[in-house]
């Protein structure tokens, strides 16, 4: 699929990529996959309606959550033994090795209503040792709360079976900003695009919403309606908030630093043309100028371990990904396609740094990552659509976007090397995803 | 204004001068003249009428750094002497003043008369504040801006550049915004839809504080402009052709 995208990029920018395959590891690895049989959740006790719902609930999420993880090769339900599972003791494991269904592993489990709300018995089990990996029982005080019971679990299955190398990213919660009209306002939502909620209503433009890293916080810009101001606000979640002083009218594109200490952002002093990247304490104080040239520069990001910032500048022409050392030093270029760069994001491992980029002779965007190490370029997005504002996931192993590939612009999430697209928004138009990190009680 | 102040001065020094040395004859003439002869009457006294002067100062009142005029006319003087710094003038005339603080001007008349005075007061007041300027007149803004007198201005892709046409434009602008130096004028910077929403935040706030720049080099007050990038949000013309993306790239004016 890559393949005809990538000629036609050798064609327009020769220097671009090199004609063998990219020989750049984009994880999740495409071999080693594991094969996962997950049969329906069954009623522990007489069926009813209510807890046929909660399962109908239950059984899609979980499946949907270990798809999406990336970590699995999903077996078909259609080849499932008939035999509903309620319990270890209902399982004959042969008929789950069989060349049709042919998993290694093997989830099931039960619910039963219990007041307002649900107990799920979960297990997952090695198919071959016929050893249990996981048993878990789950208590959701209202059924309204069963989605949460599935992301939990499923979560708990990707950490056991990728060896811990992955907490899973079902309870993560992705930012983004919602055209409302005229306004734009910050919203919340599931990672699978449940559950939206509202952050902001003031009746402004609030963009670029940036997550704190304990996920207690959202940074984003604010123009309040009838303000010729662009503030930058440090908005709590549980309510109350922070606005940094910037030195000018333009401020955008706050993120806030790996130890929650500082916010870099772009912005402009009175007496310039144009913008730079400054950083300052979450408080605003110890605001300092770290670009300080010529040109625009923006949309900076913290690399993982805080030590370095990625950002946007044009003073080479167009704009285009460099790096520099926090403290503003050691500034140097990342990539050099021409075209116009934005939105650099650094991947939690610190290894690539995800953007978007527009070639020279086309006016659509592209997602792309480049390894910070060698300069080395991947393309993630293909087709006629702008695919812009790449997010990593906390595991690294997916990136949240903003596509026009249904029409307006929505919020798509996929696997780090391009595959399994999923839409998680289809209303109105919304922009700059952000995905959130793992909350201090996962941790 | 103030070269013609200083033509005005030396022109009176001049006169000045011309007269004094016309004194100087005069007042030297009787010594040359023949002594009348005597008479058999007691020396006459002197019989030359008295020397008038009235001196007035227009306007009375002024406002610190603004200019008055002093006319003077006199009678039977031989010298005309203005204290007060002016110094001395001829018979007849006037000179523009500029006072620092309220003064009085003593014309003095000198003759074979005798001597006249005259004296005139001109009060230095305060300069009053800007005048405030009333919803009227930011209204008289408001439909220049609405009528397109107020124009706006336009970018190519991708560039803050301002183009002879553009800064045409502001140069006339310019005055609208000198004309209404209370009304607060928002610069706001747009762009067309096809860069990313971060960088054309970044340089529709380029565009904006170009055009306030040059707004300002213009000899409107920096802080009468408040520039603000709109980025690609509030587009002008809503198609995804070149038609619609030049009319999207501009700085456009609007009041608070």
């Amino acid at each position: 699929m890559t393949v005809p995208i990538l000629m036609q990029l050798l064609v327009t920018t020769l220097t671009m990529f090199s004609p063998q395959e990219p020989d750049i590891v984009i994880r999740p690895p495409i071999t080693g996959v594991t094969r996962l049989a997950v049969a329906d959740f069954q009623p522990k006790a007489a069926a009813s309606a209510e807890a046929d719902s909660a399962l109908k609930v239950f059984n899609e999420v979980v499946w949907k959550d270990l798809d999406f993880s990336a970590f699995f090769e999903m077996k078909s339900k259609s080849f499932y033994p008939v035999k509903p599972i309620r319990v270890p003791t209902d399982v004959t494991f042969d008929e789950w090795q069989t060349s049709t269904v042919n998993a290694d592993f093997l989830v099931f489990g039960n619910l039963q209503l219990s007041g307002g709300g649900a107990v799920v018995e979960a297990y997952l089990y090695d198919v071959k040792t016929k050893q249990q990996v996981l048993g878990k029982r789950f208590t959701a005080a209202s059924t309204t709360l069963i989605r949460n019971v599935a992301h939990s679990f499923a979560d708990e299955i990707v950490f056991q079976l990728s060896a811990a190398t992955s907490r899973g990213i079902a309870r993560t919660q992705i930012a983004f900003s919602s055209q409302k009209g005229d306004s734009k306002e910050v919203y919340i939502v599931d990672y699978d695009g449940a559950n939206p909620r509202t952050v902001t209503a003031n009746g402004g433009l609030n963009k670029f919403p940036e997550w704190s890293p304990d996920n207690t916080r959202l940074a984003f810009v604010t123009k309040l309606p009838n303000s010729s101001r662009w503030e930058i606000w440090i908005q709590e979640l549980a309510g109350g908030r922070t606005v940094l002083p910037t030195p000018s009218s333009y401020a955008s594109s706050p993120a806030v630093s790996p130890d929650g200490q500082r916010a870099v952002f772009s912005s402009r002093s009175q007496d310039a043309t144009d913008s730079d990247v400054y950083v300052a304490s979450l408080s605003g104080g110890g605001m300092r100028n770290l670009t300080n040239h010529r040109g625009i520069d923006t949309s900076p990001c913290w690399s993982p371990t805080g030590q370095q910032i990625a950002f946007i500048s044009d003073r080479s022409g167009g704009p285009q990904v460099w790096v520099m050392d926090a403290d503003g030093s050691n500034v140097r270029r990342l990539v050099s396609e021409g075209g116009h760069c934005d939105s650099p994001e650094w991947s939690p491992d610190g290894r690539l740094v995800a953007y978007s980029w527009q070639a020279p002779t086309q006016w659509k965007h592209d997602v792309y990552v480049v390894e910070v190490a060698t300069g080395k370029i991947f393309q993630l997005t293909v087709g006629g659509a702008s695919n812009e504002s790449p997010h990593w996931s906390p595991d690294g192993r997916h990136i949240v976007f903003q596509s026009t590939r249904s029409g307006s612009k929505q919020i798509f999430i996929m696997n780090a090397d391009g595959k399994n697209v999923r839409q998680i928004t289809a209303y109105g138009i919304n922009e700059s995803p952000a995905w959130s990190g793992y909350s201090k009680r996962d941790q | 204004m103030k070269r013609i102040l200083t033509a005005v001065m030396v022109l009176s020094l001049f006169s000045a001068l011309f007269v004094l040395s016309g004194c100087k004859k005069k007042t030297t003439a009787p010594v040359a003249r023949p002594t009348p002869a005597p008479t058999t009457a007691a020396p006459a006294p002197t019989t030359a009428p008295a020397p008038t002067v009235e001196v007035q100062a227009s306007p009375s009142t002024v406002e610190r750094g603004q200019q008055a005029t002093l006319t003077w006319k006199t009678q039977n003087a031989t010298s005309v002497v203005i204290d007060g710094g002016v110094g001395n003038v001829a018979e007849n005339g006037s000179v523009v003043i500029t006072p620092r603080e309220s003064s009085t001007f003593t014309a003095i008349a000198k003759g074979p008369g005798g001597e006249g005075r005259s004296s005139t007061r001109v009060t230095v007041v305060a300069p009053r504040e800007v005048p405030q300027v009333t919803s009227t007149d930011i209204d008289g803004l408001r439909q220049a801006i609405q009528d397109g007198r107020v124009k706006d201005v336009f970018f190519d892709y991708d560039k803050s550049d301002l183009s002879a046409e553009s800064r045409a434009t502001l140069e006339q602008n310019a005055r609208w915004f000198r004309q209404f130096p209370g009304a607060s004028v928002v610069v706001e910077g747009h762009c067309d839809e096809r860069g990313t929403e971060e960088y054309n935040l970044a340089l529709g706030d380029r565009r904006a504080q170009a055009t306030r720049e040059y707004l300002v080099q213009l000899g409107v007050t920096a802080d009468q402009l408040e520039p603000i990038s709109l980025g690609e949000e509030r587009p002008f013309s809503p198609g995804s052709d070149e038609s619609s993306y030049s009319q999207n790239r501009r700085a456009h004016f609007a009041l608070k």
